[in-house]
C-alpha cells in the first residue's frame, strides 16, 4: 500500500506543481489577462508584463535546435540501427551515451569560450552585435538533443521486427528501398515521438541557453518572417527564470507573479508536447503486430 | 540508379553518426586541454580562494556529492513505490499506462521548473533559505522517473516461472515482492540511479535558488540557511566571467572533474544496460 502511496504523491507532485504555479501567478492573470500571453512588452519597473518576445525566443532556439539535431540525429540512428555492424554498434551507443551526460553547464561554458567566437566571426557580413545570439543558443541546443534524437529513433527503428526487413530484402529491394519502404512506415510514430521529446527538452533547458543568448529583452521580428531576430540577442522563456530577475521579483506581488507565469507557460507547452510523444509511442506500442 | 542511390544513403548516414561522435570527442578534448592542467591534489583538496582564481575545489565536490546521495535517499522510496504499483499491482489494467504517461510528463519536466517550485515551497514558505536538503529533494524527484522506468522494465523482464514458484510455494503478494520481485529486480535500481546521478551531478537550474552559493560554505550543521557549494553552479558563476585569466584554468578543471563524475556514473550503469537492451530487441 505504501507503494501507491508514493506513486500518488509523484503523481500529485505534478499536479501541486501546477496548482501553484496558478495560485502565484493569478495577480498577473488578471492584470493582464491574455495580453500576458500576446503582449510585445516587458518593462517590469513600468509594470508591463507581455511575454510574446520570450515564446518567441524559445520557440526559435528550439526550432534551430531541431533543425541541427533531426537530420544528423535520425541519420546517425539509421546508421547505427540498419546499417553498422551490430559488433560497432556498442561503442557508438556508449559515445551517444556520453554526449547525453554532458552537463549543460559544460555546453554553456564551450558555447561562451567557443561557439560564440565562431558565430560571430561567421556573421561579420551582417554586422552584429556580439557573438550571444538566438543562432548561437540554437546550435548549442541542437548539439544538446541530438543524443535524444538519436537514441530514441534508433529504439524505434529497432523496434521493427526483423521479419519486415527480411521479407523486404527477399523482394530484392536495396537496402535504403527497405528502410523507406518497410522500415520508415513502421516507425514514424517513434521517430515523430523523439522528435517531439527533443524539442520539449530544448524547450526547457536553461542554464547552456542563457549563458549565449545575450537575455535581451523585447525582441520580435518585424515580421513573420524576418530572420534578423535569430542572428540578435535575445530572451527565452527559461533564460528570464534563470536570470536575476527571479531573485528581486518576489518582493512586488505582481512582478512576482508575472515571474512563476512563465514558468506556468513553460510547463504547459512542455507538458503537453510530452504527453503528445507519450501517446504516440504508447499507440505504437498497441499497434504492434506480432513479427511475421 | 538504385545502388547509387543506396551508397549514397549509406554514406550520407555515416556522416551523421560520425559527426555525433567527433562532438563528443571534441567536448572531451576541449575539456581536457583547457582543465587538464589545474588538476592536481591541492586542487581537489583546497577550498575555493580569491573568487576561483586560486585555491581549489574541495567543497564544491563535498557539497555536489552531499546533494547527490541525498537524492538518491529521496528517490529510491518513489522509485521503489512506483515501479511496483506499474510493475506489480496494475500488471494487465489500462491505469497502468496511464501511470506511465505521467511518469512520462513528470520526466519531461524541465529543472528550471522544479528550481522554481522548490524555490516557492522551501525558500518562501518554510523559510529554508537555501539548504542542502531542498537541493537534494528537488534532484531526488527530478530521478524518480529514471530509476522508476529502470526498475519496472526489470520487474518485467523477471522470467515468468520465479513468479510461478512463487505463487507455488503459496507465499502471499507481498511475501513475493520482498523475497523475489525486490531481490531480483535490485539491479535495475541501481542501473536507474546511476543514470538518474548522472544526470543529477550536472544539474544548475534546479540548485541555484534554493541550495547553493558560489562561496563560504562548508559542512552543512544543519537544515535552513545552509546551503552547499557545488561543482555545477561554480562552473556557472565563472563562465559568466570567463575573461580573467587566473580563473580560467581553474575553471576548466573544475569542468574537467565535473564532467569525469558524471563519465563514471554513467559507465557505471553501462554493461547492465547495453545488456538488457540488445537482449530486449534480439529476443
Amino acid at each position: 500500500m505504501a507503494s501507491v502511496g508514493f506513486t500518488a504523491f509523484a503523481i500529485l507532485f505534478l499536479i501541486g506543481m501546477v496548482g501553484i504555479f496558478l495560485w502565484q501567478s493569478l495577480p498577473v492573470w488578471q492584470q493582464e489577462g491574455w495580453s500576458y500571453l500576446t503582449g510585445e512588452r516587458w518593462f517590469f519597473r513600468q509594470l508591463e508584463f507581455g511575454i510574446l518576445p520570450m515564446i518567441y525566443g524559445s520557440l526559435a532556439v528550439a526550432l534551430i535546435a531541431l533543425g541541427f539535431s533531426v537530420p544528423i540525429g535520425v541519420g546517425a540512428a539509421i546508421f547505427a540501427a540498419e546499417i553498422l555492424h551490430p559488433r560497432l554498434r556498442v561503442p557508438l551507443k556508449i559515445a551517444v551515451e556520453l554526449l547525453a551526460g554532458v552537463p549543460s553547464v559544460v555546453y554553456g561554458l564551450l558555447g561562451i569560450l567557443f561557439l560564440r567566437d565562431w558565430i560571430y566571426s561567421i556573421l561579420t557580413p551582417f554586422d552584429p552585435l556580439s557573438g550571444d545570439t538566438l543562432l548561437t543558443a540554437g546550435l548549442l541546443l541542437g548539439m544538446m538533443v541530438l543524443p535524444t534524437i538519436m537514441t530514441l529513433s534508433d529504439d524505434a527503428l529497432r523496434g521493427v521486427p526483423t521479419g519486415y526487413r527480411q521479407a523486404a530484402r527477399g523482394l530484392g529491394l536495396t537496402r535504403a528501398e527497405v528502410i523507406f519502404s518497410a522500415i520508415f512506415p513502421q516507425a514514424w510514430r517513434g521517430i515523430l515521438a523523439a522528435v517531439l521529446l527533443g524539442f520539449g527538452r530544448a524547450l526547457g533547458e536553461t542554464i547552456a541557453v542563457f549563458l549565449v543568448v545575450g537575455r535581451q529583452d523585447n525582441v520580435l521580428p518585424e515580421h513573420w518572417f524576418s530572420l534578423r531576430p535569430l542572428i540578435e540577442a535575445g530572451q527565452t522563456l527559461t533564460s528570464k527564470l534563470g536570470g536575476a530577475e527571479t531573485h528581486i521579483a518576489y518582493s512586488d506581488p505582481l512582478h512576482w507573479a508575472a515571474i512563476v507565469g512563465l514558468g506556468l507557460v513553460l510547463l504547459a507547452i512542455v507538458a503537453g508536447i510530452t504527453w503528445l510523444a507519450a501517446w504516440l509511442m504508447r499507440a505504437k506500442e498497441v499497434s504492434d503486430a506480432p513479427g511475421i | 540508379m538504385r545502388r547509387v542511390f543506396d551508397r549514397f544513403l549509406t554514406g550520407l548516414t555515416a556522416l551523421c553518426a560520425l559527426i555525433g561522435v567527433s562532438i563528443i570527442l571534441m567536448i572531451v578534448a576541449a575539456v581536457v586541454w583547457r582543465g587538464g592542467g589545474a588538476i592536481s591534489w591541492d586542487f581537489l583538496t583546497d577550498q575555493i580562494r580569491l573568487v576561483g582564481a586560486s585555491g581549489g575545489i574541495f567543497y564544491n565536490i563535498l557539497g555536489t556529492l552531499i546533494l547527490l546521495v541525498t537524492a538518491l535517499a529521496v528517490s529510491a522510496p518513489f522509485a521503489f513505490g512506483i515501479a511496483l504499483t506499474h510493475g506489480v499491482f496494475l500488471r494487465k489494467t489500462r491505469s497502468r499506462e496511464r501511470l506511465m504517461m505521467w511518469i512520462y510528463v513528470l520526466n519531461g519536466v524541465p529543472s528550471i521548473l522544479l528550481g522554481l517550485l522548490g524555490f516557492i515551497v522551501f525558500v518562501l514558505f518554510l523559510g529554508w533559505g537555501k539548504s542542502w536538503l531542498t537541493g537534494g529533494i528537488l534532484l531526488g524527484m527530478m530521478m524518480v522517473p529514471t530509476v522508476a522506468v529502470s526498475l519496472s522494465e526489470r520487474i518485467q523482464a523477471l522470467p515468468s516461472r520465479y513468479l510461478d514458484a512463487a505463487a507455488g510455494l503459496g507465499l502471499t503478494e507481498s511475501q513475493r515482492i520482498w523475497s523475489v520481485i525486490l531481490p531480483q529486480s535490485f539491479g535495475g535500481w541501481v542501473t536507474g540511479s546511476l543514470l538518474g546521478l548522472a544526470r543529477a551531478a550536472g544539474e544548475t537550474a534546479p540548485i541555484m535558488f534554493t541550495a547553493t552559493i558560489f562561496a563560504g560554505a562548508t559542512l552543512p550543521t544543519g537544515i535552513k540557511e545552509n546551503p552547499v557549494l557545488s561543482l555545477p553552479y561554480h562552473i556557472f558563476i565563472l563562465a559568466q566571467d570567463s575573461f580573467d585569466p587566473a580563473t580560467g584554468e581553474k575553471l576548466w578543471g573544475a569542468a574537467l572533474v565535473l564532467l569525469l563524475l558524471v563519465f563514471s556514473l554513467s559507465l557505471a550503469a553501462l554493461p547492465l544496460r547495453l545488456h538488457l537492451h540488445e537482449e530486449a530487441k534480439t529476443s
